[in-house]
């Protein structure tokens, strides 16, 4: 498969049926491009969630292809998809931290496919991580909390553990699912702020789920909007208007402002 | 559809017994048969089978006449359940299946267990009370000695067997874990298995185990020890599935997602949330066992049980008041300790 060389990621014809029978994607093609960063938008359980999870084979999906760096990785097995892991990190509506350990080692854990398993159990982070870590820590801006249990932190402090998590797999895309979904609005900007950052300065590519419309207008480089497993829109931000917003969202709907 | 299905048919298996068990009742009321009748068992175990046939058909009948059987009440899906106009208590042919089931029941029971007031409050068997009381109460405090080195050898045997299962049951915990193992054919297949034996095993009693070992191993402390190992095991991996079962799915999906491999996924996301929990279950199960190895004393699983049992075949009263009162003194403060440590690990 030649892919243009900037594309980092391919979807093609991608289809999830659950067991249950619940067909979550339906035919589900797009590209990525290298540094984008792209925000899927569209009503709960229009699949936004179920298609961030079969880019890193947290689900498996049906049918189709997903090309990550021009390799086929729809069918890759074991070792190759924990791999795949690594390289597309992945951050939750709900952060998913392990809340007893404390933050550094919470960050540390994002380098636990690269540590052989015994040294790992055993917690023997080299002296080289750690200080990658804390490195992590102060660009999200919470070096101080480092010894502190994750559990004791806000939300929004929290979700900035689990990016410098996330970054401390040295991902080359970054899946965020619904980051924001259970913050207040004000905590909601300093987070997509710091995705911003980490999108910008360090160049990693971004797929983000998101709710409000007025945050995909600040912070997207373009859109996908999702309607029951399917791509109505794909395009830039400022495209989205009046008639596309009651398209995606359904006629009664009203769009709500974050600031 | 198939729960439904699975729901009536539940249902019918236990209208059938409850009608078949009425049935039976009714007939041995009715017969009034001698010992010898009673003993055939083969005859009356085809009898029963044919009572509950006949309930089955019974059960099926008021099923198709739309009647709302016990059977139905349990089993209906909730669902259903909301679709159906309430009646008056009394119009519920269920509860007055169950209300008859349950007074044949509690007949049946004083018949069988020779429930007497007489025998309780006659006056030779109130001396009786009397005397062992006193006995009991005056306690010959010449056995002390023996009798503390037998509880410490009981509290050893409780302290043993509960740590030499905790490895077992930790590892096996996992196994035994829907959350962790559904997730491929062979899992739930080792799964299920897993959970049939130690249920299986469970049900085993300590002293049964103890019984068993004391023929295998020799009576003494050994035997009793590894009754309460084996039962530990079984119990505290159920427990522990249990913990495994309700831990949060967050973790578990966020490690996954850095690419760990399982073994780290259960090291870094499950154990953290299950530590406590299981700390504090084990507390109360060495507590547990502390009881159980008196009890499992008293067929030979050594300890401070063998002992009582010693006093008690020579009708020693006052020896044996002495070892009811040390046995009281410690499982209570075993009790108390554990609960405020489990308190404290909340």
């Amino acid at each position: 498969m030649d892919l243009p060389a900037d594309t980092i990621l391919s979807v093609q014809n991608l289809e999830k049926t659950f067991d249950n029978g619940v067909r979550a994607l339906k035919n589900i093609s797009f590209d990525v491009k290298r540094g984008e960063f792209l925000v899927v938008i569209g009503l709960s359980g229009s699949g936004k969630s179920t298609l961030l999870r079969c880019l890193n084979r947290m689900h498996d999906p049906t049918a189709g292809k997903i090309f990550f760096q021009n390799e086929n990785v729809t069918d890759w097995q074991g070792p190759q998809v924990r791999e795949l892991r690594r390289k597309i990190a992945m951050i939750f509506q709900h952060f998913n931290l392990v809340t007893r350990h404390t933050v550094l080692n919470n960050v540390l854990m994002g380098s636990l496919a690269i540590m052989p398993t015994w040294k790992s159990l055993l917690g023997l982070f080299p002296e080289s991580l750690q200080k990658k870590a804390m490195g992590y820590l102060q660009l999200v801006g919470i070096q101080e909390k480092a010894r502190i249990r994750a559990g004791q932190l806000s939300g929004g402090q929290q979700q900035r553990v689990a990016i410098a998590r996330a970054l401390m797999q040295e991902p080359q895309l970054l899946l965020a699912d619904e980051p924001v979904a259970s913050l207040d609005p004000a905590t909601c900007h300093v987070v997509m702020d710091y995705l911003e950052k980490v999108n910008r300065e360090l160049g990693v590519t971004v797929i983000c789920n998101l709710h409000f419309l007025s945050l995909v207008r600040r912070y997207a480089t373009r859109v996908i909007a999702l309607k029951a497993g399917e791509i109505v829109f794909q395009g830039s931000p400022a495209d989205i208007d009046e008639e596309w917003f009651r398209r995606i969202y359904g006629e009664s709907a009203k769009e709500v402002h974050v600031n | 559809m198939l729960t439904k299905k699975n729901g009536s048919l539940k249902a019918l298996i236990l209208d059938s017994f409850t009608f078949g068990y009425l049935a039976s009742v009714v007939l041995l009321v009715l017969s009034q048969p001698d010992e010898s009748s009673l003993m055939e068992l083969g005859r009356n175990t085809l009898i029963f089978s044919l009572l509950v046939a006949v309930g089955a058909v019974v059960a099926f009948i008021l099923e198709k006449k739309g009647v709302v059987s016990l059977g139905n009440f349990i089993f209906e899906l909730a669902h259903l359940k909301m679709l159906r106009t309430p009646k008056a208590w009394y119009r519920n042919f269920w509860l007055w299946q169950l209300l008859i089931s349950f007074v044949v029941t509690l007949i049946v029971g004083f018949k069988l267990t020779d429930f007497s007031m007489y025998d309780l409050l006659d006056e030779s068997g109130f001396q009786g009370a009397v005397r062992i009381f006193s006995a009991l109460l005056s306690p010959e405090w010449s056995v002390l000695p023996r009798a503390v080195l037998a509880i410490i050898e009981t509290i050893y045997i409780a302290f043993m067997a509960t740590v030499m299962a905790i490895p077992v049951a930790f590892v096996l915990a996992f196994f035994a874990a829907k959350n962790i193992m559904g997730r491929t054919v062979g899992g739930l297949a080792i799964y299920f298995s897993l959970r049939t034996l130690l249920n299986v095993s469970r049900s085993i009693e300590p002293l049964i185990w103890a019984i068993i070992f004391s023929v295998w191993v020799g009576i003494g402390p050994f035997a009793g020890m590894l009754a309460l190992f084996f039962h530990s095991i079984s119990s505290l991996t159920k427990q522990y599935s249990e913990i495994i079962e309700s831990a949060d799915e967050g973790p578990i999906e966020g490690i996954t997602a850095t690419g760990a491999n399982s073994i780290q996924v259960v090291w870094y996301a499950i154990v953290p949330q299950v530590i406590l929990p299981y700390i504090a279950f084990t507390i109360y199960r060495w507590d547990i066992n502390v009881r159980m190895a008196t009890i499992i004393g008293l067929v030979g699983g050594g300890g401070i049980g063998t002992l009582l049992i010693q006093y008690q075949g020579q009708a020693m009263w006052h020896e044996v008041g002495t070892l009811a009162l040390l046995i009281v003194v410690i499982v209570w403060s075993m009790d108390t300790v554990s609960a405020y440590l489990r308190e404290a690990l909340k």
